[in-house]
């Protein structure tokens, strides 16, 4: 179980790609299953009981650890995307879904839209 | 900022508990088939639902301000008094804006309602026509900032997208130009108005200590540093940006002047601004409407009605709206927040609760709504135009004792009638006093001082935007004649 990879699709909108290398879409393949405490540590050293399905709490953390390139206090902000970034997932608000408890899926499309350039 | 801290989402936990984000049932409420997509104040939508909500909120705010009878008419004829200009600086707000009214008024297609039938049935009349032309005005601020970059071009890139609309841009220090100030209909003059911000009374600045021939950068330096906290400096920014299209709209024979402020952003901009004194003015910032004096035709000195018809739709909605619609968002300069002041910290405090209660913000808004000042206003602030609250420097000088050279001061003016911010008529001091001119929030922007004490520039008085000359009431030019003919 722990050997499997999930393939998903990032993108970035309204500004927040600026934060990862200006680059709007992220093809990414991140482990099934993933530490409880969401480092991005392989789990297969680690105890069963610490370990569980990556979601989208576990993304978020992996995005900032792997891909953002600059303030990550634009990005997270205790321990879930700082208020002011919608997430769709696969074209759905992430407030429909579970929002961090998500447990992704193989080719989900996960949206990280910024709304904080205001007016 | 330190000092200030960010009461985000700690306090907002302590003070009210957490509710659900949507109701029970995950279909889309209006067609009550499809499965949702977005939760917007706890009720959800579908992708196909949720577009045309937005777009009818839109033309719900805009559409009564357009004609008198669009109000209340099922079938308004629409047809404004003079041309359209919106403000566009890049954001999210004003993206939706543009991309709406273009698709609304200018795309050639009738608009259509919830259900996406053509409003007015198919022989309503062209749309197009509802204002003579539509301009689209940028203020590029980044003379303001040290490091920022220059997004005229990749501004002028969005708005070339919608070929109806004509691209006016202009720069935060032509606020500074005599030259774009006779360009947009301005008397002329030789000289600049400059004001002593060292002093409590601000007084004109005496010609011969006036620094002669700034360039409009310089000038607007000048101003920008001295003022007292960065809170003023970028109140001061969003004033000029602010002054500078509303004469844009007015040089071109405008009827209506349009912003993307968002309900998100209308509530920040309602609590900083009373923060900030802005209270007496706290309708303005929801809806006014704006009559200039002293310019010539009557073309270009007609009201304007200032109008923010995404002022129902949350900045979520506003940034789902620009996603399923494709709508590039060109975005704003990251410096121009890393400036800190009341503004910024609203800002987070806002976002922050909206997303764990999204209905606050709107109850912000509607709260605000109903505020009405008590007094007539008495004449408009030469800064920015805002109503001036009566009396105000009388309260202020009663409430206010900020030093012991303050105190000092303020027990002579009791013991003699004169106020101390009521310019005494002596001979030592014979310059006029801007204080009676200004509102209260302006006064504020000029004289607040930051707890590491006032700026000590060495007292070079400080230019003031070139509309302060000609946007007083008469008394008040005619005053600085007089000033001016005596010096
Ligand atoms: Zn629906
Ligand atoms: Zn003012």
């Amino acid at each position: 179980m722990s050997s499997d990879t999930l393939s998903l699709k990032i993108e970035f909108g309204g500004g927040l790609e600026l934060l990862f290398s200006n680059q709007r879409i992220h093809n990414i393949s991140i482990p099934a299953s993933v530490p409880l405490d969401n480092s991005i540590t392989s789990a297969d050293s680690i105890p069963p009981a610490d370990v569980k399905q990556a979601d989208v709490t576990f993304l978020m953390h992996y995005l900032r650890e792997t891909l953002l390139t600059e303030r990550p206090e634009l990005f997270i902000d205790n321990g879930t995307v700082r208020p002011g970034i919608l997430v769709l997932i696969n074209d759905t608000d992430w407030e429909l879904e579970g929002e961090g408890e998500y447990v992704l899926k193989d080719k989900d499309e996960i949206v990280f839209i910024s709304t904080l350039h205001g007016g | 900022m330190s000092s200030c801290g960010n009461p985000q989402s700690t306090d907002a936990d302590e003070l009210m508990p957490r509710r659900l984000k949507f109701g029970r049932s995950r279909v889309c409420v209006r067609c009550r088939e499809n499965p949702g997509n977005i939760v917007i104040r706890h009720a959800v939508y579908c992708r196909d639902c949720f577009s045309p909500l937005v777009t009818m909120k839109f033309r719900k705010a805009l559409q009564p301000a357009i004609n008198a009878s669009a109000g209340t008419s099922k079938r308004p004829r629409l047809k404004a008094e003079g041309n359209l200009l919106m403000a566009f600086s890049g954001g999210l707000g004003s993206s939706v804006l543009l991309d709406i009214i273009h698709s609304t008024y200018f795309s050639g297609q009738p608009p259509v309602d919830e259900d996406g039938n053509p409003v007015g049935g198919k022989k309503h009349p062209r749309n197009a026509s509802v204002w003579p032309s539509a301009s689209v005005c940028y203020v590029e601020v980044c003379s303001a900032f040290p490091g920022m970059r220059d997004r005229t071009e990749e501004v002028r890139g969005a708005v070339e997208q919608y070929p109806s609309f004509e691209f006016v841009p202009l720069r935060v220090e032509d606020a500074f130009d005599k030259s774009w100030w006779e360009q947009v209909g301005g008397a002329p003059s030789a000289f600049q108005l400059s004001v002593d911000l060292g002093i409590g009374n601000l007084s004109l600045a005496s010609a011969s200590s006036t620094p002669p021939d700034l360039t409009p950068v310089e000038s607007m330096r000048t101003y920008l540093a001295s003022l007292p906290t960065p809170t003023a400096v970028s109140s001061a920014i969003q004033n000029l940006v602010r002054m500078l299209t509303l004469h844009a709209a007015r040089s071109r024979g405008a009827s209506h002047l349009l912003l993307g402020t968002s309900l998100t952003s209308l509530s920040i901009g309602l609590i900083s601004s009373i923060s900030q004194g802005g209270g007496y003015a706290t309708r303005e910032e929801l809806q006014e409407e704006w009559t200039p004096s002293g310019f010539g035709s009557t073309e270009t000195s007609r009201p304007i009605s200032i109008v923010r018809p995404l002022r129902d739709v949350t900045m979520k909605e506003c940034a789902a709206y620009a996603w399923w619609n494709d709508i590039k968002i060109v975005g704003r300069d990251k410096s121009a927040r890393a400036i800190q002041g009341i503004a910024n910290l609203t800002k987070d405090f806002i976002v922050g609760l909206e997303k764990d209660y999204p209905s606050t913000v709107s109850t912000i808004a509607r709260t605000c709504a109903k505020l009405a000042p008590k007094d007539a206003p008495n004449g408009n602030c030469i800064l920015c135009q805002r109503p001036v609250q009566h009396g105000i420097q009388e309260w202020k000088s009663r409430i206010s004792i900020r030093s012991y050279a303050d105190a000092k001061l303020a027990l002579a003016a009791h013991t003699h009638p004169s106020s101390q911010c009521d310019p005494p008529a002596q001979p030592l001091d014979p310059m006029p006093s801007l204080t009676p001119r200004l509102c209260y929030s302006c006064h504020t922007t000029l004289t607040s001082r930051s707890s590491r004490g006032l700026k000590t520039t060495g007292h070079l008085p400080a230019p003031l935007p070139v509309w302060s000359k000609q946007s007083g009431q008469s008394e008040m030019r005619d005053a600085i004649a007089d000033y001016l003919l005596d010096g």
